[in-house]
């Protein structure tokens, strides 16, 4: 059964729950918010079950593609929407997630088609560390740019002295801030982490021998820029107490955000040795079909 | 049976007189027990409110049931006032008219500000008192019990008391809150001690704040308030100081210009490193130059933008007026429909019993001639019978029940009587 899971599956799930929240603007109901939760929820489910038997059938880590790296990505960044729809039930908060979540999976269909990272590569520790905290700090850009909008929303409605929108709640700024500043710190501190386990990674494959990137690769720059300004809005809210207030943590976040859709853009038009080339069968798509990880390729992950 | 209701509210007539007629718990109890003494037969509730005081009777015959003439002389004897004081203000309605007005205030579509939600809390509670003094009985247990049924379905399927419409509710409720995740670590600082500030003060305490400072060029009034929210009392020469430690300000004072002024925000400002400020202005000129309000990081809202947001709530509830009305309507006509059916419930009653006889006498004739028949055989036979009475009440009994919808069927009724010679 698990076999006729699909990316459609939790695709689908993810976009009823988008029209949801989008109804939300139009009119009320009772049943929505229960809806809601039912769709996330299944999307999440799906997703899970997918993800696990990918991992179970093809025998290697959920990161040991572009293409899982990115569905794991979307379903934390899921699984996050649940756990805030859940602590702001009124708050329209997926009107701002679920776009980036199906964003995520499109990403990860457009990468379906490649191979997958090596075993022998994909299973070092190094390799996996560096995958693991590179998704953790995109989501958790994400997860900032999301607040940093709604921050910004808000406080323009109540400097405009507006009441709220019919079906457009947001969250108090309060939080949100709370959330724009944990943000960027998270997102810092995994960026920081995923970028020097990739340059330990990178030494060690430099010193087995095995193939490496070279440090003017795109991934590796626009990563270190990305990082670079991260740190350097983390010092600057350090050292300017007016920058850890309000709008500006909002800015700094909506700012990460288009650093990480450069990077994603670089990533995605310049040739670089984190991106596989050669090409494997389409049914990855579907979980049924076992996905070929042995096979030896060059590249790292992420 | 007989519904009346008899009583003021704030269409008929002044608060003076509304507040003489009014009952306290305590004399709501004893209006009770003194109306169960001088009305055995009937049923009553005492409802009273800042905005209505009213008397509800019902009875199963109009014998037993006081005229509105009584009950407004009960009034009157009950509170020592002369009823020609008090007549003109009183108002009546009777019949399906008082199970639809009830209706209408358990929905606080009577309310002097409509949606206003405690008017549910305050029916509830004459309803129980009258319960506790036994003065309830079936008919005013099934309109009370029905209304508060009305009054949640309203709420639930209309927004109508969603919007709030006073100034400090919404300044608290719709703005506050939408800045502050919570209020018991944030210091409030009131400028003045007028009676806006003590009422915005309550909403606030109500949503969890506890540090409260209280600044009044009257040190005394200052000290007066603040006691009175457990706040502590600031002199008047502190108050850059305070602005500078406030999340929230609400400023009330009478001053004829501004106390705050731009050039003097900027002082404040810097030192506050642009943390979020919530200042609410409801004085009259404003207390704060409105200039304050282009800061970064200040959420400046004065009595005119509060009463726009106000009136726009007010035009909100009103569109939700119609979709409340068609509730109580349609909750008004099912409710007199199931009242009228029930009216008809002792014919039925008899028309079954008779009918039922007639079906055991032929059922026991029948089995004395067939002894032989087996168990299945006799079963499948009362079975037939059963079958047989139902089918041929159901027309009869559908044509009641659509009869009642319009009222009790007297002729209806009349006719069976004479038709299936059912004796009372």
């Amino acid at each position: 059964m698990l076999a006729g899971i699909s990316i459609l599956c939790f695709a689908a799930s993810y976009s009823v729950a988008l029209a949801l929240e989008v109804s939300r603007l139009l009119f009320r109901s009772r049943l929505r918010g229960a809806l809601l939760l039912g769709f996330v929820g299944a999307g999440l489910l799906a997703h899970t079950l997918f993800l696990a038997h990918r991992a179970a059938t093809g025998g290697a880590t959920p990161l040991s593609s572009e293409f899982d790296w990115y569905l794991v990505a979307a379903w934390v960044l899921a699984a996050t929407y649940l756990y805030l729809t859940i602590y702001h039930s009124g708050a329209a908060i997926g009107l701002f997630i679920l776009p980036l979540v199906l964003a995520l999976v499109a990403v990860a269909e457009f990468f379906a088609s490649q191979t997958p990272f090596a075993q022998n590569r994909a299973s070092q520790v190094w390799g996996a560390i560096h995958g693991v905290f590179l998704m953790l700090a995109t989501v958790a850009v994400l997860v900032g740019f999301v607040a940093g909008v709604m921050y910004l929303l808000q406080a323009r409605r109540l400097k405009h002295k507006q009441l709220p929108a019919q079906g457009l709640r947001l969250p108090n700024l309060e939080w949100l801030q709370q959330l724009n500043t944990r943000a960027i710190v998270v997102s810092a501190i995994m960026l920081l982490a995923g970028f020097f386990s990739g340059v330990i990674l990178n030494l060690v494959n430099q010193r087995r021998e095995i193939d490496h990137f070279p440090w003017t690769d795109p991934v590796v720059w626009t990563s270190g820029l990305l990082l670079a300004w991260l740190v350097g809005a983390a010092m600057f809210g350090v050292a300017y107490r007016p920058a850890r207030q309000g709008r500006k943590v909002a800015y700094l976040t909506v700012a990460t955000f288009l650093f990480l859709v450069l990077a994603i853009g670089l990533r995605l038009l310049l040739p670089s040795k984190h991106t596989p080339d050669r090409p494997i069968t389409a049914q990855i798509k579907s979980a049924q079909v076992s996905f070929p990880l042995a096979a030896p390729r060059p590249g790292g992950l992420g | 049976m007989k519904f009346q209701m008899s009583g003021c509210s704030h269409h008929t007539a002044p608060v003076d007189v509304r507040g003489r007629l009014a009952f306290d718990p305590q004399q709501a109890r004893q209006a009770l027990s003194a109306l169960r003494k001088r009305f055995p037969g009937a049923e009553a509730v005492v409802l009273s409110t800042c905005n209505r005081v009213e008397i509800y009777t019902a009875a199963d015959t109009p014998a037993t049931m006081p005229s509105h003439q009584q009950v407004a002389e009960f009034l009157a004897d009950f509170h020592g006032l002369r009823l020609t004081d008090i007549f003109e203000d009183l108002f009546e309605r009777t019949g399906e008219d008082v199970v639809r007005h009830l209706f209408h205030v358990a929905a606080s579509l009577d309310s002097m500000v409509v949606g206003e939600p405690h008017i549910v809390a305050q029916i509830k509670q004459a309803y129980d008192i009258s319960c506790e003094r036994e003065s309830n009985g079936p008919l005013t247990n099934q309109v009370f019990q029905a209304a508060l049924r009305v009054a949640k379905r309203v709420a639930n399927e209309t927004s109508l008391n969603e919007k709030r419409v006073s100034i400090p509710s919404i300044a608290v409720a719709d703005f506050a809150t939408q800045i502050f995740e919570r209020f018991d670590d944030k210091r409030v600082l009131v400028i003045g001690a007028g009676e806006m500030a003590d009422e915005t003060l309550r909403y606030l305490v109500d949503e969890g704040a506890r540090r409260v400072v209280v600044l009044n060029r009257n040190f005394a009034k200052a000290e007066q308030l603040a006691a009175q929210w457990n706040g502590e009392a600031a002199p008047w020469t502190r108050l850059e100081q305070c602005l500078t430690e406030a999340d929230l300000v609400v400023s009330t004072t009478a001053a004829g210009e501004p106390i705050v002024t731009r050039a003097a925000f900027d002082r404040i400002e810097v030192a506050r490193y642009q943390r979020p400020l919530f200042i609410l202005d409801l004085a009259v000129p404003r207390d704060f130059d409105p200039a304050i309000g282009e800061c970064l990081g200040v959420y400046l809202y004065s009595l005119d933008d509060l009463r726009a947001a106000c009136d726009r709530n007010r035009q909100e509830r009103e569109k939700q007026w119609p979709a409340a009305l068609r509730i109580v309507d349609q909750e008004t006509a099912r409710f007199m429909a199931d009242l009228n059916h029930r009216a008809t419930g002792p014919i039925i009653k008899r028309l079954k019993q008779g009918w039922q006889q007639v079906k055991e006498d032929e059922l026991r004739r029948l089995h004395n001639k067939l002894p032989d028949l087996s168990d299945p055989v006799r079963q499948e036979i009362d079975q037939s019978f059963d079958r047989l009475i139902n089918k041929l009440l159901h027309p009869p009994l559908e044509s009641l029940r659509d009869e009642s919808e319009h009222g009790i069927p007297h002729a209806l009724l009349e006719a069976f009587k004479r038709l299936f010679q059912l004796k009372d």
